[in-house]
């Protein structure tokens, strides 16, 4: 109150006291009564009005310490954890976008059925939730970045590597959904996001960003991943290590079809020996902890976070929505005596996937499973060994899967094979992108392929352009 | 009667300082009833000589020979001078239909007489409000004051009311007004765990103690509360005992409730017929779109066929659909037989030195959706206690417990009334009795959650303010008041082995309760003189201090061992735990002064100094005048001549109010906490802005109060333009900058209207008649948003309201529905493009989107006839709102046209079918959206009703019958409330705004039909015994 150009507190106290001075004796109770009540209020009337949050820190102070920083991080790993990213429905939905024929979305989310029946409109709520999910992750990992400096110095090259690892990886995905699938040898000049390196501090000019091209969220994504690799420990906890990214390069480039590069990266990853695949196929899905065979997983506990694969999986009994059933057709693609197969389960006669029955599971994101069947893709393609023959990469896929060896491997069948071991991980759309294939009738790299731009961000930032079809 | 009643007394009293000649006598008498009046003060003028008038209403009094002047008062009554010269008797009528205009109305920390008024207030009394069967005091309110909307959500007890006066006036702020209970502004803001939604913080309070209501609507009335004022100030004052022997009044009343409408769903005959028609047309569809790829269409048709075949089966239980065994009627489930009691006691009166009003209530209502009801006991004690003639002070204290039994808000599977959706073909047991769940039935079975779940609310409630006024001299008197609004709630939630959220975990158990502090101290000094009778003044100034914190804390665990276990101790983990405390402080100073001369010209200024918390530094201050000016023309000469007008004043006014009603610390930025793997973390949650500031609304106000035929039509009539700029709003900012809102104070809004009221005595015989019709039109228009908005749409695909410039708030936009394709049954849109073309689209995302409707009401109104002969009293309260659209979007659901298996209103049943239809439902297509796409204006109607609100019948006994039973009243009644509704809105009920939206939303989302339940419509059987 000091700046105030009020009456002070002392000299209407003085004004009351003479008043009271003045008083019969007959009416102390009277001005005792009144002294109460004027002492009730002013004993309040103290420069009261400046009140801090009991529950946040300003923002001078979040980004000022060690600690402070290294706590953003760790929201940084919160955020990927949201509903639309890697709490699920980032993965959900790639398995209904293009999962006609082989899954049925009968919920009564609109979002979901209008990507599974492949009609989605620019206010689709999945669409939004995803760009506005990633770009908070992308934007904390910004702040984290910004905030290196204060990091003991003996930490600082792994905070880094952790953000970059994020940033680069949410580019990555954002990249594939929004733009057209990026085809080697050609220019990629197809729109995708914008990308975004400074965190926000103000809303100014800057903050209305165009939107990148492909190829440009594509080196952005490889850049980070790459620094994100040097600069990460060999291990790390449940959080970024220098083979979370190296297998999400692989990803990268196996998505690009820079099958020599994906080849390397995940051989790197399985070289590294830090995990070895479950035995039993089962016991890899519904873990509280993660498994040997876990590269990363979201962590998820009764006590925090959402497991939204779960949600829509599951039956009600397992704390789910029964949302999407599978089809016959796609259990019919399994080999008799599959241990994949005998994961399913029914519920009133309709196939339910078994991968997700338990709510408080972690939430596998990249398991070794993935790599070996990278690794063996990549080499076939390439007509080379590395690391492993692809037959024995196969085969190593297969008999944990209670299937006999093959004798020998061709490319289909190794894609065959990828399409059993990865269901309803999250690869579908991804895999029929890269492969050009059609779902229904609909082609790989038609309009309505790649989600719309949300109508939300049209209308907020006047440099974004939608996309075809839309 | 007062002759009756009252004792005879008749007083002479004989100054000594005037000579006395002669006696004079005389009769006063009611100039209506034509009754003696008992009482009448009459006084020589010019001199100590009184006299007062005897039980035959008789006076004596010795007068000068020459002649002089008597002044007859009486309270309630027109005082009359009457000139008399030498005869002996001087017989007068008093008048007392002025009463109305002479009333004292309460106005912010004080009380006016109402002709004196220079604002716009809506005076609403006690009477008119106690013992309607609703929870809380602003639902009985609806349709009483003009100017004034008031809606519930939906028909379930005890949620959410929402009240907006003279429109709203801001988009991200509250628009609620600020309610102030005997001096104290109370929390209004609901304190629950908002699990499954808003309980009514107003439900604590038993509106049976009402004395009356003030609603301040424009600058001059509510400026004085500066910052907090803006949406309007709704004054409640409690009854206070009066000197006179003590009164007894005992109250009871006990009701029986149902819906007032439902609508028409399929049996099982029309859902197989119309979901086999769904599915050819899905097989068909899916064929020739290549979706799935099917060889041939037979095949397609075939394979659709068989799915809805095997949903049938699973849908029907132990049932035979194919002999249409069962047809349940699950609309008729999700209600109760639900009955109402309420009983108040009061006792009243008091010495000179002590006044007293002590009162007891219980209050219980079952809601008509199962599960769903609400009690509440409370006692109100009010002493008023004069310690010498200079101090004077008292106490209002008002204590209540109230229980609420909610259900899930009605966005949920479990949500009562989401049981529509049933297939009818599923009986809701199965043959050993037990309930079926999920997927026997189509989706989770709500009777499962009532069944299985409890939730208990229990409030704890205390209003109280002392005060003390300590009169210095005759004109200058100081007031300290110290007061405060606690709530103190605690909630327990068990949600069973076999509800939708702990059938997965064995049971979930939440445990949460709340504490909210709400002080109130300030002091004010009123200095009143008058100067020759000529210039009157009244001047008040006053300091008032305000700290508020709420806190609360849940624990959730979960795994009981079995459902009769409901309290945490016997759950297997503790999932969950979190505490919270906010808090915010208001610092004012302000003043008012009133000055009239002759009672005929009036000024009066208000200004307000607020300072709050909720601001930075250097923004934290506003200041909030105000000013306005009325003439009593019917005390002029030039309209004496003309008897038909006895009341005629114009007044204007013209202020700023302010409003803060946002978040508590919204001008900062703000890394908020949270946890991953068990580790805390830190996230960029808002972004600073130390520029936020109070919102500020201009409002202007012309009116003219008005009286005709000795008052027996009055009314008032008003004109207002509130304009609102620097709005506190949450712009919506890129999501590529990682956040997605900021705070600014951006944009302008605007309403102006006009309110009318009219009174009419229109019978006054033996046979009485009043009426009193009340009408509020009112215009919103967004006038501007941030610099290059011109929108604001957070609706996503679920909701059609937005924010857009030029429009109303919270318009519906979206695409333009076109009807139905004769040739292939397509659903089609406009197109809508911007050269204007009339061109159609059965591609959703080619029609773009255009305002559609508008959930803001043209006007609204209320009409309240009273007659009454001997002991005989009806009063009808009828309640229109005109001119506003609902969007049911649950329709997306109940008319999908067969895109999901939810039972449909029957309405589909008029689908296109074949080449050449002509109909507005369009094919039903198994698993694809044909027309049900929300963000159209397929699901929009009007919203239009006019509603019989009330009509009670009473029986007051006569007090002859009543004097043998020792009674001063006996009163029996029945009501009926909701009786009668005219509308032609298709879906339950047109008083709807579900109550699905978060209170963030509550401002723009507004008008959406969400499965949400009818009102009651209740019939109550009372008496009233005075003792």
């Amino acid at each position: 109150m000091k700046n105030s150009p009020l009456p002070k507190n002392t000299e209407m106290s003085e004004h009351k006291s003479t008043i009271f001075n003045r008083l019969p004796a007959r009416n102390k109770i009277a001005s005792a009564a009144s002294i109460f009540v004027a002492l009730l209020f002013f004993n309040a009337c103290t420069d009261t009005l400046d009140l801090k949050p009991a529950q946040d820190l300003t923002n001078a102070n979040a980004l000022s310490s060690d600690e402070s920083v290294k706590q953003v991080l760790i929201g940084a790993y919160d955020q990927l954890s949201a509903d639309g990213l890697f709490g699920g429905n980032l993965m959900r939905n790639s398995e209904l976008y293009a999962g006609e024929g082989e899954i049925v979305f009968v919920g009564t989310f609109v979002s979901p059925r209008e990507i599974f029946n492949r009609q989605i409109l620019v206010t689709n709520f999945d669409v939004e939730e995803f760009w506005e999910d990633a770009f908070n992750c992308i934007n904390i990992c910004n702040n984290v970045l910004s905030g290196l400096a204060v990091v003991n110095e003996a930490d600082r090259e792994q905070v880094e590597g952790e953000a970059k690892c994020l940033r680069g990886w949410m580019y990555f995905e954002l990249a594939r959904f929004f733009g057209q699938q990026y085809e080697p040898g050609q220019a990629n000049n197809q729109l995708a996001v914008p990308i975004v390196l400074s965190p926000t501090i103000v809303v100014d000019e800057s903050s209305t960003p165009s939107r990148n091209t492909v190829e440009e969220c594509y080196t952005q994504a490889i850049n980070d991943l790459t620094e994100a690799e040097n600069l990460l420990p060999e291990s790390n906890d449940v959080y970024a290590d220098k083979m979370i990214a190296a297998a999400v390069l692989a990803r990268i480039y196996l998505q690009k079809g820079d099958y020599e590069n994906a080849r390397d990266a995940a051989d790197r990853v399985i070289a590294s020996g830090n995990y070895s695949l479950i035995a039993a196929y089962k016991d890899e899905f519904n873990q509280e902890e993660n498994t040997n065979e876990d590269i990363f997983a979201i962590q998820i506990s009764e006590q925090d976070g959402e497991n939204s694969m779960n949600e829509f999986f599951a039956t009600a009994s397992n704390g789910g929505r029964r949302d999407i059933l599978i089809e016959e057709a796609h259990i019919a693609l399994y080999p008799t005596g599959d241990a994949r197969e005998a994961l399913f389960y029914t519920n009133q006669g309709d196939y339910i996937s078994g991968k997700w029955k338990n709510q408080y599971a972690n939430i596998p994101i990249i398991r070794l499973g993935e790599m070996y069947l990278l690794r063996a893709e990549s080499n076939q393609r390439l007509g080379t060994a590395v690391g492993a023959a692809p037959l024995d990469d196969y085969n190593m896929i297969r008999s944990r899967a209670g299937l006999d060896a093959a004798a020998s491997v061709t490319l289909d069948d190794i894609l065959y094979e990828r399409r059993l071991e990865l269901a309803h991980e999250g690869f579908k759309y991804h895999d029929v992108k890269r492969l050009h294939g059609v779902v229904g009738t609909m082609p790989y790299n038609d309009d309505k392929m790649i989600y719309p731009v949300p109508q939300r961000e049209i209308e907020v930032n006047k440099n974004l352009v939608q996309n075809p079809g839309y | 009667m007062r002759k009756i009643l009252l004792l005879a007394v008749s007083l002479l009293i004989y100054a000594s300082s005037v000579a006395q000649n002669r006696l004079l006598s005389g009769t006063v008498t009611d100039k209506v009833a034509n009754e003696p009046l008992v009482g009448v003060t009459v006084v020589l003028k010019g001199s100590q000589t009184a006299a007062i008038t005897d039980g035959e209403g008789k006076f004596t009094l010795g007068v000068p020979k020459t002649g002089g002047t008597l002044i007859f008062s009486y309270v309630g009554y027109e005082t009359q001078f009457i000139d008399f010269a030498d005869q002996a008797t001087v017989n007068v009528s008093l008048d007392n239909t002025q009463q109305i205009l002479k009333e004292v109305v309460v106005v912010g920390y004080g009380t006016q007489i109402k002709t004196q008024v220079t604002g716009s207030i809506s005076a609403i009394q006690g009477e008119e409000i106690a013992r309607v069967p609703v929870t809380s005091v602003e639902q009985a309110l609806q349709g009483k004051a003009a100017g004034v909307f008031i809606e519930a959500n939906n028909g379930k007890v005890g949620s959410a009311i929402k009240v907006r006066v003279r429109g709203s006036s801001s988009i991200s702020a509250s628009n609620e007004p600020l309610y102030v209970v005997d001096g104290i502004p109370i929390n209004t803001t609901a304190v629950n765990d908002e699990v499954n939604l808003s309980i009514n913080p107003l439900n604590d309070i038993d509106f049976n103690n009402i004395e009356s209501v003030s609603i301040l609507k424009d600058a001059s009335a509510s400026a004085i509360y500066g910052s907090r004022g803006a949406n309007g100030v709704v004054l409640i004052t409690t009854k206070r005992g009066k000197e006179g022997k003590s009164k007894v009044t005992i109250d009871y009343q006990q009701g029986w409730s149902k819906p007032t409408r439902l609508r028409e769903f399929m049996n099982t005959e029309q859902y197989v017929g119309f979901f086999e028609e769904a599915a050819v047309n899905g097989g068909k569809y899916d064929f020739a779109n290549g979706i799935s790829g099917y060889d041939t269409e037979q095949e397609a048709i075939d394979d659709y066929l068989e799915d809805v075949h095997d949903q049938f089966d699973q849908n029907s239980g132990w049932a035979d659909w194919r002999t249409n065994e069962v047809s349940t009627d699950w609309q008729s489930l999700a209600f109760q037989k639900a009955t109402s009691r309420d009983v108040n006691a009061s006792v009243s009166g008091g010495t000179e030195k002590l006044q007293y009003f002590i009162s007891g209530g219980y209050s219980q209502q079952d809601g008509i959706l199962i599960n769903n009801s609400m009690n509440r006991g409370s006692i109100q004690i009010n002493l008023d206690s004069k310690v010498s003639d200079k101090f004077d002070l008292g106490v209002s204290m008002q204590m209540s417990r109230s229980l609420n039994n909610d259900v899930p808000n009605d966005n949920y599977f479990e949500s009562p009334m989401q049981i529509v959706a049933q297939s009818p073909l599923t009986p809701p047991r199965d043959t050993a009795g037990v309930l079926y769940d999920y997927p026997v039935n189509v989706y989770f079975n709500p009777l499962l959650e009532a069944e299985y779940t409890q939730s208990n609310n229990y409030t704890f409630r205390t209003i109280g303010n002392i005060y003390a006024n300590f009169h210095i001299l005759p004109t200058l008197t100081l007031r300290g008041e110290a007061g405060g609004d606690f709530t103190n709630l605690t909630s327990d939630r068990y949600s069973g082995s076999r509800s939708n959220y702990g059938q997965s975990v064995g049971g979930y158990g939440e445990a949460y309760s709340a504490r909210v502090e709400n002080y109130d101290t300030k002091l004010l000094l009123t200095y009143r003189n008058s100067f020759n009778e000529v210039h009157n003044f009244e001047i008040t100034g006053g300091i008032e201090y305000e700290p508020y914190s709420q806190f609360y804390q849940k624990v959730d665990g979960q795994g009981f061992p079995n459902d009769d276990l409901k309290t945490l101790a016997s759950a297997a983990q503790i999932v969950y735990g979190t505490s919270y405390l906010t808090q915010y402080r208001f610092m004012s100073y302000f003043g008012r002064a009133n000055y009239n001369i002759k009672e005929k010209y009036l000024f009066s200024i208000t200004g307000r100094i607020d300072g709050s918390s909720r601001f930075g530094k250097d923004k934290r201050y506003g200041f909030f005048p105000s000013a306005s000016a009325g003439w009593i023309l019917s005390e002029e000469d030039f309209l004496n001549g003309i008897p038909v007008i006895s009341f005629l004043k114009i007044r204007a006014s013209a202020g700023v109010i302010g409003n803060a009603e946002i978040g508590d610390f919204d001008y900062i930025g703000k890394y908020s906490a949270a946890s991953y793997n068990g580790t805390s973390a830190l996230y960029p949650a808002t972004i600073e802005n130390p520029d936020l500031h109070w919102e500020r609304t201009a409002q202007i106000d012309f009116g003219i109060d008005f009286g005709f035929f000795g008052d027996r039509l009055n009314g008032e009539l008003d004109y207002y333009i509130k304009n609102t700029s620097d709005l506190l709003l949450d712009v919506p900012i890129p999501a590529t900058t990682g956040l997605l809102l900021q705070t600014q104070n951006n944009g302008k809004m605007k309403n102006n209207g006009v309110e009318l009221v009219v009174n009419a005595d229109i019978l006054v015989s033996d046979f009485k008649w009043t009426a009193s019709v009340n009408f509020g039109a009112n215009k919103n228009e967004v006038v501007a948003l941030a610099p290059g908005q011109d929108l604001i749409d957070n609706g996503g695909s679920d909701v059609l309201n937005v924010v857009k410039v030029g429009e109303p708030l919270g318009v519906f936009y979206g695409a333009e529905y076109a009807g139905v394709d004769p040739e292939n049954g397509d659903a089609l849109w406009y197109v809508n493009d911007s050269e204007g073309s009339t061109a159609t689209t059965n591609d959703f995302n080619l029609a773009n989107f255009v305002v559609l409707g508008d959930p803001n009401p043209d006007f609204i109104a209320g009409l309240t006839n009273s007659f009454s002969y001997k002991g005989i009293t009806l009063d009808v309260s009828t309640q229109s709102v005109y001119g506003n659209q609902i969007n049911l979007n649950g329709d997306h659901w109940m008319e999908a046209n067969g895109a999901v298996y939810d039972n449909q209103t029957t309405h589909i049943l008029e689908a296109w079918q074949n080449p050449g239809d002509i109909t507005d439902v369009p094919q039903g297509r198994l698993g694809f959206d044909n027309g049900d796409q929300v963000r159209s204006s397929r699901y929009i109607d009007d919203g239009s009703y006019l509603r019989v609100k009330s009509i009670t019948l009473g029986y007051d006994f006569s007090s002859r019958l009543i004097k043998k039973a020792k009674l001063t009243n006996l009163r029996v009644y029945v009501s009926a409330y909701n009786m009668f509704t005219v509308t032609n809105y298709r879906g339950w009920d047109p008083e709807v705004s579900s109550d699905y939206v978060g209170p963030d939303d509550v401002n723009v989302i507004a008008g959406n039909d969400f499965y949400s339940a009818p009102q009651p419509k209740t019939i109550v059987f009372g008496v009233t015994i005075g003792l």
